[in-house]
């Protein structure tokens, strides 16, 4: 698959540092997810990376040496980062998996469940991406399954280093296949928005994706709108929805006929789901 | 600055967790990566954080580093300038007013004499940065030298964000297309 002129253009405003913050998280979930962009974004860093030389240099205050040196110690040795083992395979399932990860299975199936009940879940449904406040050091290059597992969701979640006063900003991506991502999408819960960026999902004249939220287990999807044909993004609002229940929200995209749902439920088959997943105590 | 054989040397030691090879890399390179985040961030504190993240992650993924795809310090320089950015769009979402006036003295024009440390590779960029129009040669210099997001170019150009953001693309396509690579 060859990018498109927009995730090329994305690739390389991220590199040069032009995009928001919405954007950038965005972006950095990608960067998790899809090895052309990864690649693309590399060649970028290179390419303007060396206007760097032109930059005047200048000391930082001496004690800095100490404190990275102390939070080197904390953090240990230089070991292949650290993020809770992942649950893609039934290989993996010999690694005891984390309470985390049981939770997000938990929440596979109710997603599961919800769609079953409203509409056939499509089989190319395979990966989902959660990632909060993205801290995509921590994640190991090799970490990307290289099994192929279809119909099953895959959920690896990065962990933060610390405490932190920025806003809460949930970003998933949403997969078609392992090396193919469909959709970026970043929740920013304080301003209640959600943005979701068509990165590489087939653009049909007739049809149109809708984005669904369900707020609880077991709770009817509700519309969060139709994504634009034409659109790269579309910010929609969250407004009506507590930042709790946005958390604990799952969301959902179908494929529609065009203009949207004929009703208030999903009809067609959804090709993306995803779950938000909060670290609790953060 | 050591050369980039020896970094690529130091990096590799790092990789195997050597505290003495990450304190020499930290030496040869923090002024130049303090002097990037600070331009970017104009605030001393957030540049002290910035660089500390930055040599953390740098101890952490000293080897995922691959030698034939980045030079060891646009490597380095990459991730300060995306800790930076990261940190300062966040926060100039709440408070731009960082008076205008620092954001203009941050200006886009680099230090000269630095010249002649220049690069086979940068004087190619350079040359093929002379071949954009003088506003749009401006904007990617604003972007890369002091992290001017399409928002701060678009009052500084005065013309629509989206529009910015065509010019932007079309000006990295130019210049990609003139490297050749």
């Amino acid at each position: 698959m060859t990018m498109d002129e927009d995730r090329q253009g994305f690739a390389a405003e991220y590199a040069l540092g032009t995009l928001d913050s919405d954007e950038r998280a965005q972006a950095e979930a990608l960067l998790l997810v899809d090895p052309e962009f990864v690649a693309e974004v590399k060649r970028w860093e290179r390419r303007l990376g060396e206007l760097n030389v032109l930059v005047a240099p200048v000391e930082p205050p001496a004690p800095l040496w100490e404190q990275i040196k102390a939070r080197v110690a904390d953090a240990g040795p230089a070991e292949p980062m650290r993020l809770p083992e992942v649950a893609v395979a039934p290989a993996a399932a010999a690694a005891a998996p984390s309470a985390q990860v049981i939770d997000l299975t938990r929440r596979v199936r109710r997603w599961r469940a919800l769609t079953a009940a409203t509409a056939a879940l499509a089989a190319c449904l395979i990966g989902v991406v959660v990632a909060r406040d993205l801290r995509p050091d921590l994640m190991p290059s090799g970490l990307r399954p290289n099994t192929r597992v279809v119909e099953r969701v895959i959920e690896k979640e990065v962990v933060r280093e610390g405490p932190s006063a920025r806003p809460a900003q949930l970003v998933a991506v949403f997969q078609k296949d392992e090396q193919s991502p469909a959709f970026v999408m970043s929740v920013d819960v304080d301003k209640r928005t959600v943005t979701v960026r068509q990165v590489a999902a087939e653009r049909l004249a007739d049809k149109s994706y809708q984005l669904w939220i369900a707020t609880a287990p077991g709770a009817a999807p509700q519309s969060l709108g139709v994504l634009g044909n034409d659109e790269f993004t579309v910010k929609a609002t969250l407004a009506a929805y507590d930042p709790a229940v946005i958390n604990n929200a799952t969301f959902g995209i179908s494929l529609e006929p065009l203009g949207g749902s004929p009703t208030d439920r999903p009809t067609g088959p959804v090709i993306h789901a995803k779950l938000l997943q909060v670290t609790p105590g953060q | 600055m050591l050369t980039s054989a020896e970094l690529v040397w130091l990096m590799a030691a790092v990789a195997k967790g050597d505290q003495a090879a990450f304190e020499r890399l930290y030496v040869a390179t923090r002024a130049k990566l303090y002097g990037v985040a600070l331009r970017i961030l104009r605030r001393s504190d957030l540049a002290d954080e910035v660089l500390q993240e930055t040599y953390l992650k740098i101890w952490h993924s000293a080897g995922s580093f691959d030698p034939k795809v980045a030079s060891p310090i646009t490597w380095m320089v990459a991730i300060a300038r995306n800790r930076s950015l990261d940190l300062i769009r966040k926060k100039s979402e709440v408070s731009l007013e960082d008076e205008p006036a620092a954001a203009e003295a941050a200006g886009e024009e680099p230090n000269p004499l630095a010249r002649r440390e220049m690069t086979e590779e940068l004087r190619r960029l350079l040359g093929c940065l002379g071949q954009l129009q003088e506003d749009r040669r401006r904007m990617v210099l604003l972007a890369y030298y002091s992290g001017w997001s399409r928002e701060q170019l678009a009052v500084k150009f005065d013309a629509p964000a989206n529009t910015i953001k065509t010019w932007l693309r079309r000006s990295l396509m130019e210049i990609r297309e003139c490297l050749g690579s």
